[in-house]
């Protein structure tokens, strides 16, 4: 029997994946597409509207299950949506996270949505202060699939003339609440930004999509499709194309080649059969997250590639970047107390941002390279988590939760970490997972950059807290690393192959039909959430695909 | 401005959340107490933990613990989790030994206002003594799991008026045009 070739296999169905799927499809190209766990059905399998009293253990989850819950998504409204099965390992020293979405659209399903452009200021850093590279393109060159990719998935927001936020198009953006209102007048005072966030939630109907309702459970899946999600906004245009099979529970091992070294194809473990599999393709798009997808490349091992496919470089799985997230300052608004509730947890709390207004002018204003930004929460959020913080009981302390109840405020930043040799994934020589895949080991800490941005960033938002009006309670801890599921950086694109992973393009440079179609390609993290960049050099990456299936 | 989105039935999985927002407030607390088979506590624990439970949060303008079924999520809660199990057992036990040294009987057969001396020597600083740690960190465990409970149920979350019980139109705006900084607002409501 002759065996199927695909024109191309893509691993992985979140940002990169989904949006490398959809442009092959609309092309024409027949794709396989791997995904490493189930599909779920957004419209039925969601709970972001229940409501704590409609879950047995009142969204706390079984104590017996809490103690494997990986962070504060994984709880009883997403249970069995967060993969628990496929273990990792951390260099002695190392502590990482390492959450994975178990659902077909990977982590799109539960994102932050926030989604401001890459700048000049990014891409061209090197020159600017002297530190690692430049990215090989220019903003000019990915600003028009920035655009297209705001029209696909609609992103919210407002012009804003910033120097490191280039503008885009974008539909209404979210009002500001009581909280912004007082913190943007406090903000004029000290001299930083305070602004509508960039956020892809849909302020009202796009391309047949409907408007948000605003519940505040995002985090949850939304089950209206009323923000980008690859299940809600693109697989079903690839399954209508006809040009699309998904496989699902089918965890991509390794990476097949032909006698010339270029990529035949994948193989794969059905998590249902534990069998291996072999799916054959003209051209593979890896897109299965940083971490996994520099795994994928290290265990694909050949006589042609001892050391990992594409990896004649020894690049593959270095330079990876996080970025820092903690809570830099904690407070309330005296103003606020006793004041009747208002509807601030309308979109889990990325209506405004402190977008990046450090060393915009120069360099090395600060005494740190580079920028943070930083995301305000607060106001009326759900459960009283201050309760604990106060005295007493009775009638006493029943009035004091509700009076207290509009006025908390934090600050979360976003600061992102400068490449390192000592930052890295490889494969654990012993540790295998069930299914026999060598496990990914991850090298990371946090370097004095990042942490004097977290210093600073501290102190500003202590500062915007006082200028505000605000109480002010102190400072929260830095979360671990890999919280903010925004790692980049361990395939890195750049003109030199010796130097670097992929091409301009996200083209491998050792096996030309070999892709990769997520952040891996990203040769630092910026101080920008990452899935509008994945979406925008995906599409290009999988435009350039094709050109090269035609030629 | 705030209008709430009047087709909830639209949407896909709200038909839970209809029903509940309709059967609120008319459920009997008593009769689903009688109808709720504690798990872990004995009777005695069962009445004496939802009597602290609405020392705690009492009745006032909204519902108190009691009201919301407290006890029953504190019961379920450590019937489910083995780290809870002694700390919960041994505190009521303590509690009633308290009661006994203090005033010569069980903690339910007090007053109110002999209970709520007894809770007040646990739960002021002020008032704490160094030989009855033991209870104090009992009731810091008993009223974090209490308040978890009261303001995770309907009852709790509407006393709060949790704004994500309702569903809007448009992103909620501030109506407080001219007073960015919100220093002259109404005099507070609570």
């Amino acid at each position: 029997m002759a065996k199927t070739v695909y024109d191309v296999i893509v691993i992985g169905t979140g940002a990169g994946g989904g949006m490398a799927i959809h442009a092959l499809c609309e092309a024409g190209a027949k794709v396989c597409a791997l995904n490493g766990s189930r599909r779920l059905d957004p419209r039925k399998d969601f709970r972001n509207h229940k409501q704590p009293f409609d879950m047995p253990f009142r969204g706390l989850g079984d104590p017996l299950k809490r103690k494997d819950y990986i962070g504060y998504m994984d709880n009883e409204y997403t249970e069995g949506i967060w993969e628990h099965d496929i273990v990792y390992t951390t260099a002695p020293g190392t502590v990482w996270t390492w959450r994975r979405c178990f659902a077909v659209g990977g982590k799109t399903n539960f994102w932050g949505r926030s989604s401001a452009r890459f700048s000049d200021i990014d891409f061209k850093a090197a020159t600017r202060d002297g530190y690692d590279v430049d990215w090989p393109i220019a903003y000019e060159e990915i600003a028009p699939y920035y655009s297209r990719v705001e029209r696909m998935i609609g992103v919210a927001s407002t012009v804003q003339n910033r120097p490191s936020n280039p503008d885009g198009e974008y539909l209404p953006p979210m009002n500001f609440r009581c909280i912004d209102r007082i913190l943007e007048s406090g903000s004029k005072k000290i001299g930083i930004p305070y602004l509508p966030d960039r956020i892809a939630q849909l302020t009202r109907s796009h391309n047949g999509h409907p408007g948000c309702h605003f519940c505040g459970n995002c985090t949850e899946g939304c089950d209206t499709g009323s923000f980008f999600s690859t299940p809600w906004f693109f697989l079903p245009a690839a399954e209508k194309s006809g040009n699309l099979e998904i496989r699902t529970n089918a965890l991509a091992k390794n990476i097949l080649t032909d006698e010339n070294g270029h990529a035949a194809g994948v193989a794969y473990i059905d998590r249902d059969s534990m069998q291996e599999v072999e799916v054959y393709g003209r051209a593979v798009v890896v897109a299965a997250s940083c971490v996994e997808s520099a795994r994928i490349l290290l265990n694909s091992k050949s006589r042609y590639w001892p050391s990992g496919i594409a990896n004649s470089s020894g690049q593959v799985g270095r330079n990876l970047c996080d970025h820092l997230y903690g809570t830099t300052a904690r407070g309330y608004f005296p103003q606020l107390l006793g004041q009747p509730s208002f509807p601030d947890n309308v979109s889990a709390s990325t209506v405004a941002w402190m977008p990046r207004w450090q060393n915009l002018e120069h360099p090395k204003q600060e005494k740190f390279i580079r920028g943070y930004s930083v995301y305000p929460d607060g106001g009326c959020s759900g459960f009283p988590y201050y309760a604990d913080q106060l005295e007493g009981f009775g009638r006493d302390f029943k009035r004091e939760i509700k009076r207290r109840y509009p006025a908390p405020v934090s600050f979360y930043i976003q600061a992102p970490t400068q490449r390192s040799d000592s930052n890295y994934v490889s494969i654990d020589p012993e540790v295998k997972d069930k299914y026999g895949i060598p496990a990914a080991r991850i090298s990371f800490a946090w370097d004095q950059n990042t942490l004097l941005m977290w210093e600073h960033g501290k102190q500003a938002c202590e500062d915007l807290l006082r200028a505000s009006g605000a109480e002010y309670l102190g400072a929260g801890q830095i979360d671990i690393p890999g919280t903010s599921l925004h790692e980049t950086g361990t395939l890195r694109m750049g003109n030199d192959p010796k130097r670097f992973v992929t091409n301009r393009f996200g083209q491998t440079h050792d096996v030309p039909n070999l892709y990769i179609c997520d952040a891996s390609v990203f040769p630092n993290c910026t101080d920008k959430t990452t899935t509008l960049s994945i979406l925008a050099f995906s599409l290009r990456t999988a435009e350039y695909l094709i050109q090269n299936r035609k030629a | 401005m705030l209008a709430k989105v009047a087709a909830v039935s639209q949407f896909p999985g709200f038909s839970k959340w209809v029903f509940a927002s309709e059967h609120v407030h008319n459920e009997a607390p008593a009769a689903r107490a009688a109808a709720y088979t504690p798990l872990f506590f004995n009777a005695l624990e069962f009445k004496t933990a939802d009597q602290l439970s609405e020392l705690i949060i009492p009745r006032d303008d909204a519902p108190g613990a009691h009201d919301a079924g407290v006890v029953e999520f504190i019961d379920f809660m450590v019937a489910h989790d083995v780290d809870l199990q002694y700390p919960f057992r041994t505190g009521l036990a303590w509690l009633n030994m308290f009661a006994a040294e203090k005033y010569g009987s069980d903690f339910l057969s007090l007053s109110t206002g002999q209970q709520q001396s007894l809770v007040r020597k646990l739960a002021y600083r002020a008032e704490q003594s160094p030989t009855e740690i033991q209870g104090q960190e009992f009731f810091a465990t008993f009223r974090h799991y209490t308040v978890l409970g009261y303001y995770t149920s309907r009852a709790g979350l509407e006393a709060l008026d949790y704004p994500g019980l309702r569903l809007y139109s448009t992103s909620p705006e501030c109506p407080h045009k001219n007073d960015p900084e919100h220093t002259h607002l109404a005099a507070p409501k609570f």
